[in-house]
């Protein structure tokens, strides 16, 4: 039957079914853009290859789809020359739209339609769009729309109906679908299911201010395609379109018979004077959604539908207060109408929440909803992905980012992990060290492991040595030594057992479900799991691992990872027992990361080689390790027991060649702390993430760090000791610890500030502007106050105060900067900034060696760089491991445009 | 995005060498307003309001002085006044002082687009001066004409001698009325409307004055930049909220907000133009902000939007709620995890907001996107519940505001 319609435009489609018709053959405009190149492909494949070929301006190719290419031309005359097609879809920028409709128009004499994916495309455009393709008799549909679907053809045209699974949403039925929400069109289509409606064809009209396949085409359509029973409108408010079709119908001048669902939303957005989402659904006085409810009511003859009567409805169709309500009209009206559903009902909208927790909170009854398993085949991907543990990054170009450190720009204060460094000179070197890998600190009682760990791995063999002596004996910097042993590691077979080893650790807990590592497990399950997935059968137990075992037997509690790896030790043995054991430890530090996310699999999985690589590091900062007891103990490894020692005083004793006072090892690990890092932006950082981004492994990424250092580091901090040394030189200062004469150190500061202002008023008389500055003073951040404080500094400054841990040398920078203001050689009292804290810590540290002639001045440059390399070798290997996670090949480039040749 | 009156609307209307009547602002000098009432023995004092603001003259808020000390009193009574129109009490902040014009009639004149023709209307009559709505269909013409080739004098004839205008007005309009079609058409305007204008005798030819002005803008349309309007006209339509998410915006969409409530306590990320409309709807005044960030927004601009979202709204909101339909191209494990993400570093700073989070919907990623949102709660402890797209969004949205409700009793 066709219409004797008097449509006031042109309707190309006579009836629904040739809106996306199996014949219909496509043109994608900007088709390798980054909405098109994911969504074309899942059309054309559930189409069954109806592109023909797509345009790129100026970029010829191919996309690839599962069923073959899709050629892509510079311009549409070149598709005109290879290829016929009948439909366009555009998806380019709004203010290319335009352009593309015309020259679709002016290109293809037998262009039937056009699909508009883009939204915010002027009024302006949209209505000359309207004008010239009225003109060339070309039906639009869009723009600002997810484009045409049809579940009987099994096409889909233009945007995502359906997304990236339209098989699953796009079910043959007999109800036809327009609204003006794409997301919408497929909600409702999946609603329609759960009382058995499928769909015939769907359309999402956008809801830009001019719609231009509106209410009117759609049901003229409706009106001649036998598969459609009835139609679902989806209707929001601003715009006359209803109004005119409804009047339409009853003048007589569109012949429509069918029923009609409708549901309009949008009465509270009378109160916005602004639009918000679709640009057309803001409202005059006369097309609010009050308005619009009120022309399908007065239409069908009835009112609002009630679920409680779903009898009292008008054969002409029914009006619902919300999209859930459509199926349970869709049923009442069939059911008027003695028509059956299409098919058996499939779930229900009731509340199922898939995902949720209450931490406790105490919810009345009706509101404690129990979790539910979610539908197919999404239960099992829950399942599949709860096995999954550690957090996947989005992979972006890192080059000067950083998800480790950053600088904060309110405080000034850098941070690693979002802890500012001033928070973590309060935890010892070991505890750092976990923590810049897995983002939190052990428990206190699990860091006599980690340092039993960190002790053995710490370990270097003759062969080392060997390198690392001849490094030295070549002149090669301390840092160049050093990276010259870590260069030897590459990915050895420990460290690729210890992947292996972890792997299996993480595979099997993934497996069993294991979520909390407070959790129990069932040990004979795991072991089971474990031994299909490895492991070789060994040894069971060595003097090391005996020894370890004890230390984890004396925890308060073992937790499922320490339990099952003695228990599969036991029962099984592994080729290399100790290294089993010390993987299973560092898991169990780093499960709860893992499980929360906070850290991906693969950091947990080379836990060993960072942590062996930060050990060895240490160790080869030492200057004569032959001559030092506690080394020389822990190179022989012959008692146990000397692993125990904090890592942090094997770090102090590589350096000083002594035993720490534990105010010295507290000040040491505040020093290391500080040096953690600067931010992505320095060239320590930036040396190893440029190696990862090069795709190298661990140790050379160390290596890239290790070679970026130099004497320069420190720098200023050097300056400071060297200036504090001079300022000293007629004080007999035995222990910067003890408390000295105040007053002296004053008069000593008011001397060397006169000193000053006298050499910087000469320096200004001879023109000179870049005198000498008193080093480690004010910092462009702090200043401008007649007070100035450094945060840090001020924070470190307290808690070590707090302690009653004195320094005379950082007193006496207090005093330097007070007496600069009294004698007028600055304007305000200048902060003692952070590098100053290095300065004041390394030199209390060093005065011992320096007093009894042990560290000449010469040397204690190097001693500050070598703690420095410490800290920042700690500090980096978060930035590694955040690179490796989430960086790309070759992110690192500069690229060429920023790059600039001089002569 | 809209403008009234003539404080603004004279060099607009200028553009299009439209006549317009001499315009004093509120600072003009004792002398300049002598000068301006001697022209025709009085002038017409009016208020200035930001945004589209109508209905002055009904609301007895447009003044006619016969001297300046008369004109000076109306300032005063007029500066700050305030005006309800729209739902909405608002407030002047300034004065026009505008040369009579003396005429027999007014023309009331308007251009726009119409839903009903898909193209652009004109609505004419000679029979101004009371509301247009109140006029009968023989008395004022509505009609629409080629996009391409604009509004011609022979539309505004035809239209005229429809309405049996007075021969006299029908050719001095029929000259000047195609101008604005280019203003119109050239300046990104959706609405264009002069009100009155009124026809000024010069030497025995009427000439039409435009004697007040009203503008509506295309916010996709750019070239209303062009006429470098100051940007406080349009302060009262943006919030510092909105203009800061509004720095994200882009062709995409995908940054579409509003402020709802600044007293809130649900905020929601709305995901699409239907879930948009639909959870406004059931929020109403419990919602902090109305938005859409549909049309797959990449992570780096979901995670600012997020950002600033939070910083905003969350310390008063007791529900978060993230809220949209099966999704069919927004990649939900990317909003999900720049929304976890941001909320994760929100706390770092700020500590744990007292939140519960709410979540429906479905699309690409879904289990990905929500299993990454889990574990971030489970992390920051922050209660939550996640439904499917086989729940129905209304429902979870009134699970929101039951929450909501419990958190406010507490």
């Amino acid at each position: 039957m066709k219409n004797k319609n008097a449509l006031k435009c042109f309707v190309g489609v006579n009836a629904l079914d040739e809106i996306a018709s199996k014949d219909a053959r496509i043109c994608v405009m900007n088709i390798l853009g980054n909405e098109s190149k994911k969504v074309t492909p899942v059309s054309h494949e559930f189409s069954g290859g109806n592109v023909v070929a797509g345009v790129q301006y100026g970029r010829a190719g191919k996309l690839e789809t599962a069923i073959g290419d899709i050629p892509v031309y510079s311009r549409l005359a070149d598709v005109m020359k290879n290829h016929a097609f009948d439909t366009g879809v555009i998806y380019l920028p709004p203010d290319a739209v335009y352009h593309a409709v015309g020259e679709l128009c002016h290109y293809n004499k037998k262009l039937k339609k056009i699909v508009i994916i883009t939204e915010k495309i002027s009024v302006k455009d949209q209505r000359l769009i309207r004008t010239i393709c009225q003109v060339n008799k070309v039906d639009v549909f869009g723009a600002n729309c997810l484009g045409v679907a049809d579940s009987w053809n099994r096409v889909r045209i233009g945007g995502a109906l359906g997304g990236d699974r339209p098989d699953e949403t796009l079910i043959k039925g007999s109800l036809a679908i327009h609204s003006n929400s794409g997301n919408f069109s497929t909600t409702i289509a999946e609603y329609l299911k759960t009382e058995g409606f499928g769909t015939t064809t769907i359309v999402s009209s956008g809801k830009d201010v001019i719609i231009q396949f509106a209410m009117t085409e759609f049901l003229y359509a409706v009106q001649n395609d036998p598969r459609t029973k009835a139609v679902v409108l989806y209707v929001e408010p601003g715009g006359y379109y209803e109004r005119e079709a409804l009047a339409m119908i009853e003048s007589g001048n569109l012949v429509f018979k069918k029923p009609i669902i409708v549901c309009v939303t949008g009465r509270w957005k009378s109160n916005l004077t602004r639009s918000c989402g679709h640009a057309g659904a803001l409202a005059g006085s006369g097309d609010d959604a009050l308005a619009k409810e009120k022309w399908f009511d007065d239409y069908f003859g009835g009112k609002e539908f009630d679920p409680a009567k779903p009898g009292n409805i008008s054969k002409k169709g029914v009006r619902v207060s919300s999209i859930q309500q459509i199926p349970l009209a869709a049923k009442a009206l069939y059911k008027k109408l003695g028509w059956g559903a299409d098919f058996e009902a499939k779930g229900s909208l009731g509340l199922k929440p898939w995902f949720g927790n209450d931490f406790g909170l105490n919810l009345p009854l009706e509101l404690r909803l129990p979790t539910v398993e979610a539908i197919a085949p999404y239960n099992e991907e829950i399942a599949s992905v709860n096995k999954q543990l550690g957090v996947t990054h989005l992979r972006q170009n890192m080059r000067n980012k950083s998800g480790a450190s950053r600088i904060n720009a309110a405080t000034q204060v850098a941070e690693l992990h979002n802890v500012p460094i001033v928070e973590l000179i309060s935890y010892p070197l070991e505890s750092n060290i976990l923590f810049t890998l897995i983002k939190s600190h052990p428990e206190k009682e699990l860091l006599p492991l980690v340092n039993i760990c960190l002790n053995y791995l710490a370990y270097i063999d003759e062969f080392e040595s060997s390198v690392l002596s001849k490094a030295k004996e070549n002149q090669a910097t301390p840092n160049a030594a050093i990276a010259s042993v870590i260069a030897l590691q590459g990915n050895n077979k420990i460290f690729r057992k210890a992947q292996k080893y972890m792997g299996v650790l993480l595979s099997t807990f993934s497996t069993i479900g294991l979520r909390d590592i407070n959790d129990s497990i069932d040990l004979e399950m795991a072991n089971k799991v474990a031994s299909n997935l490895i492991l070789e059968n060994g040894d069971n137990a060595t003097g090391f691992t005996n020894y370890l075992n004890k230390k984890v037997d004396g925890l308060l509690r073992k937790s499922p990872v320490l339990q099952f790896g003695q228990n599969y030790l036991e029962k099984n043995g592994v080729e290399d027992a100790n290294l089993f054991m010390i993987v299973t430890v560092l898991l169990h530090t780093s499960f709860q990361s893992l499980v929360y996310k906070k850290i991906s699999r693969e950091t947990v999985e080379n836990l060993l080689s960072y942590l062996t690589i930060m050990a060895k590091a240490v160790m080869l900062t030492s200057i004569n390790p032959d001559k030092n007891k506690l080394l020389k103990a822990i190179r022989m490894q012959e008692d146990f027991s000397v692993l125990e020692t904090s890592f942090a005083e094997t770090a102090y004793q590589a350096i000083f060649n002594e035993r720490p006072q534990s105010t010295n090892l507290k000040e040491f690990s505040s020093l290391l702390a500080l040096t953690l890092t600067n931010g992505p932006g320095t060239i320590s950082a930036k040396g190893a993430k440029e190696s990862v981004s090069a795709r190298n492994n661990i140790s050379a990424a160390f290596v890239g760090f290790l070679t970026n250092t130099g004497l320069s580091h420190g720098g200023n901090g050097y300056e400071a000791v060297k200036y504090l040394l001079n300022a000293f030189k007629d004080l007999n200062i035995d222990d910067p610890a003890k408390p000295f004469d105040a007053d002296v150190l004053k008069e000593l500061a008011s001397k060397k500030a006169r000193e000053f202002l006298d050499y910087k008023n000469q320096a200004k008389l001879k023109g000179v502007a870049r005198y000498n500055r008193i080093p480690c003073i004010n910092h462009p951040v702090f200043k401008g106050k007649r007070v100035n404080i450094d945060p840090r500094e001020d924070f470190i400054r307290k808690r070590l105060k707090s302690e009653n841990i004195e320094n005379v040398c950082w007193d006496y920078y207090h005093y330097l900067v007070e007496a600069l203001y009294a004698v007028g050689a600055t304007s305000n009292i200048y902060c003692v900034n952070i590098d100053a804290v290095i300065a004041v810590i390394s030199l209390k540290l060093m005065w011992p060696l320096y007093k009894n002639g042990t560290l000449k001045e010469s040397s204690m440059q190097d001693i500050g760089f070598l703690i420095f390399l410490i800290g920042r070798t700690v500090g980096v290997s978060a930035e590694i491991a955040d690179h490796r996670d989430r960086g790309q090949d070759m992110d690192c480039r500069t690229p060429i445009k920023e790059t600039k040749y001089v002569v | 995005m809209q403008i009234t009156g003539m404080k603004y609307g004279m060099p607009i209307i200028r553009l299009s060498e439209f006549p317009v009547p001499q315009i004093l602002e509120e600072n003009a000098t004792m002398e300049e307003l002598e000068s301006l009432i001697a022209k025709r023995g009085k002038c017409v004092v009016k208020p200035v309001f930001y945004g589209g603001v109508g209905k002055k003259g009904k609301a007895g808020l447009v003044k006619i002085v016969s001297s300046a000390i008369e004109a000076i009193e109306a300032k005063k009574q007029l500066f700050f006044a305030k005006h309800f129109f729209q739902n909405q009490n608002i407030q002047a902040n300034g004065v026009t002082y505008e040369e009579f014009i003396p005429s027999a009639y007014e023309v009331y004149f308007n251009l726009s687009v119409s839903t009903v023709s898909r193209k652009v209307n004109f609505t004419l009559t000679h029979n101004g001066g009371v509301d247009i709505e109140e006029l009968t269909p023989d008395e004022i013409v509505e009609s629409s004409f080629d996009g391409l080739t604009g509004l011609k004098a022979y539309h505004i004839i035809d239209a005229l001698t429809e309405i049996n205008a007075p021969r006299e007005i029908i050719s001095p309009l029929a000259q000047y009325l195609p101008r604005l079609w280019n203003l119109y058409n050239d300046y990104g305007f959706t609405t264009l409307e002069i009100n009155p204008i009124r026809m000024e005798n010069r030497k025995g030819r009427l000439v039409p004055i435009a004697c007040d002005f009203k503008a509506q803008f295309d916010q996709d349309n750019v070239h209303w930049k062009r006429l470098k309007l100051p940007p406080e006209i349009f302060q009262t339509d943006i919030s510092p909220f909105e203009a800061e998410i509004n720095q994200l915006r882009t062709y995409q969409g995908q940054s579409d907000v509003v402020v709802i409530n600044p007293q809130g306590t649900v905020t929601a990320f709305m995901f699409g133009g239907g879930a948009n409309s639909a959870a406004t709807e059931v929020l109403s005044e419990k919602a902090t902000i109305s938005s859409d960030f549909g049309g797959n927004p990449p992570y780096e601009k979901m995670y600012q939007i997020a950002r600033i979202t939070y910083k905003y709204w969350l310390e008063q909101s007791n529900v978060l709620l993230i809220i949209g339909g099966k999704a069919n191209n927004t990649d939900i494990f990317i909003t999900f995890k720049a929304l976890s993400d941001a909320l994760r570093d929100y706390t770092v700073q700020h500590g744990r907001p007292e939140l519960y989070v709410v979540a429906g919907r479905g699309g690409p990623n879904l289990i990905k996107g929500m299993t990454y949102a889990r574990d971030t709660l489970d992390s920051l402890n922050i209660p939550y519940k996640f439904f499917g797209y086989d729940t129905s969004m209304i429902d979870v949205v009134h699970y929101a505001v039951e929450i909501d409700n419990w958190f406010r009793k507490k």
